[in-house]
């Protein structure tokens, strides 16, 4: 349960740490874009230096973000795979009875596995780890809250976000300990058939289903009582600010959304 | 003889992260056959971590654990029959309830062990006896009942397994006085009467000194004191300076000892300075009608 790194936060005091909420969420839709945006080779070297600089510069070790890839290796070898397989060309490369195996193939899976990695990196580098959820919402809400002019609830659903959120660690450890609890009475979560695991799964799920609504309502009670009501005319403790550093950021990456544009048009080498 | 024995044991949490606890460090303490030890420290002392040791569901980063002669590690496949011969209380357990009845819930221990029905029913009117849980509530739904009943349906589930080793952690905490009290001396009759070990975690010194045999002080992950408890009260000193202290009772005992009033040796407990005062007066009583 505790090498749940996808979604974890680190903390730390780097230059992308102290970057606005904002600004991160920002770029991490700009990067995302760039990901989609990029078809070349020169393109893709381009924002994984961007990446491996942003990496270093929020000073967290290499192997926390390479833990945080564990998850996905799976899709990753299967998306692999299947592309090599199934994609067809003019000339092929290697041919074996049934198999055969063409250049397009071989840059198809390259392409998507960079493609996934640099997804992953990018949320992880610029959200999930440098970011605490509380911040995250913050910037979010700040974000969306020109929707509230369609009468969107863009309050309520960051504070069900930050509560959601919250609570991820709570229920995890809270899950720990049920499982833990339950192992003590000689519960046995990891043999047997598919329909028997789920069975034994039930000693845990129901003692957490019944802690997590009596939790929601203990939470609930706790609101009202110091006079929760919504988010009109609410103020805020930590009011967001834009710095210069927040400006520079979002220029360089516009310039390497410029940059990797360039590069797809008058480097198209290994293109799709 | 020791029941269970821990050997050099270690447990960090959270290595190589910036979250890094060494939670214990270095312990060595067996546990007496037969005895009912307590093991005392601060909140974060280590305690917690500690007894997850002694049924494997912390695995020590170094250091061994023996029930008996056999380290407990020394083969996986054997884990959890060595579960159901050290059984584990964990902090509020409550939470771990689930079926839809007391008896079923106190029977899902034992039903994990594979035991015939009837002697799983023998075993459940047992464990509630011990434990304190009324035949009126068995057929109850656990969600049903008051807190204090939960806790004692929960250690009944383990007492249910018969451990040999039974180890509680924080079993009377958040406890009304009276379902303290009926809580701890249930657990004093199963260690009597069936002749298990006990091990109790707790924080509360007036506990340690009502119904363990033993003690053992833990501070910042190390066992700093072993011994019986006047072993342990004498040392004033040491358990203040640990953040610790003895029991309120005892304080007052040695605030009368510095007027010239000089109690039994029984000074641990209410009932035992109670007694003191009583047969002094009686014989103060006696000296002035003489």
């Amino acid at each position: 349960m505790h090498d749940l790194v996808l979604g974890q936060y680190f903390p730390g005091n780097s230059i992308i740490h102290r970057l606005d909420p904002r600004a991160k969420l920002i770029m991490l839709v700009l990067f995302v874009v760039l990901t989609f945006v990029a078809n070349s080779a020169g393109a893709f070297l381009l924002i994984l230096a961007a990446a491996a600089a942003m990496m270093a510069l929020s000073g967290i070790p290499l192997a926390i973000y390479m833990r945080g890839m564990k998850p996905i290796l799976f899709i990753i070898i299967f998306t692999t795979v299947i592309n090599v397989l199934m994609t067809t060309g003019e000339v092929p490369l290697f041919e074996f009875g049934i198999i055969h195996i063409y250049k397009e193939g071989i840059i198809n899976a390259v392409t998507v596995t960079l493609r996934v990695v640099l997804l992953v990196l990018g949320s992880g580098i610029l959200l999930t780890y440098t970011t605490s959820p509380i911040s995250l919402t913050d910037g979010l809400e700040t974000l969306l809250a020109p929707l509230a002019k369609l009468r969107l609830p863009v309050h309520e659903f960051s504070m069900m976000m930050t509560i959601a959120l919250r609570f991820i660690p709570t229920l995890v450890e809270e899950t720990d300990k049920i499982m833990n609890a339950q192992k003590a009475r000689g519960a046995d979560f990891s043999s047997g058939g598919l329909i028997k695991r789920a069975k034994a799964l039930l000693p845990v799920i129901i003692p957490l289903f019944v802690s997590a609504f009596k939790r929601a309502d203990e939470l609930a009670t706790a609101m009202e009582c110091r006079c929760y009501r919504g988010g009109e005319g609410r103020g805020r403790l930590h009011v967001l600010q834009y710095r210069a550093r927040d400006g520079a950021f979002l220029i360089a990456g516009a310039a390497l959304l410029a940059g990797v544009i360039a590069v797809n048009i008058f480097v198209p080498l290994y293109r799709l | 003889m020791d029941a269970i024995r821990l050997e050099n044991v270690t447990y960090t949490y959270s290595a190589g992260t910036p979250f890094e606890k060494r939670a214990v460090d270095g312990v060595t303490l067996g546990f007496e056959k037969g005895l009912l030890t307590g093991i005392m420290g601060h909140t974060g002392s280590g305690k917690s971590t500690l007894v997850n040791m002694l049924n494997g569901l912390l695995k020590p980063d170094s250091g061994t654990v023996f029930l008996g002669e056999e380290d407990i590690w020394a083969d996986k496949k054997k884990l959890r029959s060595v579960r159901f011969r050290v059984g584990l209380v964990m902090q509020y357990p409550e939470y771990q309830l689930f079926e839809e009845t007391v008896r079923a819930d106190i029977a899902f221990g034992p039903g994990n062990m594979g035991l015939p029905k009837e002697e799983i029913a023998e075993r459940v009117a047992e464990a509630a006896r011990f434990a304190g849980v009324g035949e009126e509530l068995l057929d109850k739904s656990p969600f049903e009942l008051s807190g204090g009943q939960k806790r004692r349906v929960a250690v009944a589930g383990v007492m249910a397994m018969r451990p040999e080793v039974l180890v509680l952690d924080e079993p009377a905490a958040g406890l009304d006085p009276a379902g303290r009290e009926s809580i701890l001396s249930g657990i004093r009759e199963y260690c009597r009467i069936t002749g298990a070990t006990v091990i109790i975690v707790s924080h509360s010194m007036e506990d340690m000194a009502v119904y363990c045999d033993r003690i053992a002080v833990i501070a910042r992950g190390k066992l700093h004191m072993y011994g019986t408890r006047e072993e342990i009260f004498a040392e004033r000193q040491t358990l203040v300076g640990l953040g610790l202290g003895v029991p309120m009772i005892t304080d007052i005992a040695h605030e009368l000892r510095a007027l010239g009033i000089t109690l039994g040796d029984d000074i641990y407990t209410v009932e035992g300075v109670e007694n003191s005062i009583r047969n002094l007066l009686a014989e103060r009583t006696n000296a002035r009608k003489g």
